[in-house]
């Protein structure tokens, strides 16, 4: 399973916590090694560090989205997305913005947001990363 | 054959079979919640955070300095 980011701010807890596959994750044990095949698969292929936050946000997402972010280094790629706000976040740093221009983050949020509303959120942050790391292209 | 005979096989073998096939279609499902999201429904997960490997990618995945977002995109479905 992907590693875990041990973040010393924020009061929220920085996952995936207890055994795999727990019952009352979220994610099945087949969703979470898709979504660690696909958060490694990019991360190495691009040379940027992805990362994906689901959770809820507190109010202004886009702030509380931007404020996880810098927890982690300029060349990473955050992911957050609320399902229970429906909202989702792509966040970008330094070096990572001059990899990954705003349009293609939309192009990536718009397909995310596809799949979000057919219920299918593994499908749609797999997606989201497969875009992301191709808009990228190799390190 | 007795009344009790008659239920079973006229009432016991029917129901028998109706719960097989229903164990058969709905079973896996019954068994281990998929955790299937849909839209509207409410999140009660406490929130996860997950990275790379930092082995994979040759590289901490968190700094100790001041990082800013610089650029991105948001939406809503």
């Amino acid at each position: 399973m992907s590693g875990e980011v041990s973040v010393s701010s924020k009061q929220i807890q920085h996952g995936p916590t207890g055994p795999l596959g727990a019952v009352d994750g979220p994610f099945t044990t087949r969703q979470l090694t898709r979504l660690d095949e696909a958060l490694t698969l990019s991360s190495v292929e691009s040379g940027l560090a992805f990362s994906v936050y689901v959770g809820e946000l507190a109010t202004p997402t886009r702030a509380h989205a931007e404020a996880l972010f810098e927890a982690l280094t300029p060349n990473s790629v955050l992911l957050a997305v609320s399902p229970g706000q429906r909202s989702l976040h792509i966040v970008t740093g330094d070096v990572s913005a001059k990899r990954l221009p705003n349009r293609a983050c939309a192009l990536a949020a718009l397909a995310m947001r596809a799949s979000f509303s057919n219920g299918d959120l593994t499908g749609g942050i797999v997606i989201g990363l497969r875009m992301l790391a191709d808009s990228a292209g190799r390190a | 054959m007795t009344i009790v005979e008659t239920v079973l096989v006229f009432v016991g073998i029917p129901a028998g079979i109706t719960a097989l096939l229903a164990f058969g279609v709905y079973g896996k499902t019954l068994l281990h919640q998929p955790n299937r999201y849909r839209p509207g429904k409410a999140w009660n997960y406490p929130p996860s955070w997950y990275v790379a490997h930092p082995e994979a990618l040759g590289q901490p995945a968190t700094a100790s300095g001041s990082v800013t977002a610089v650029g991105g995109a948001s939406g809503e479905w």
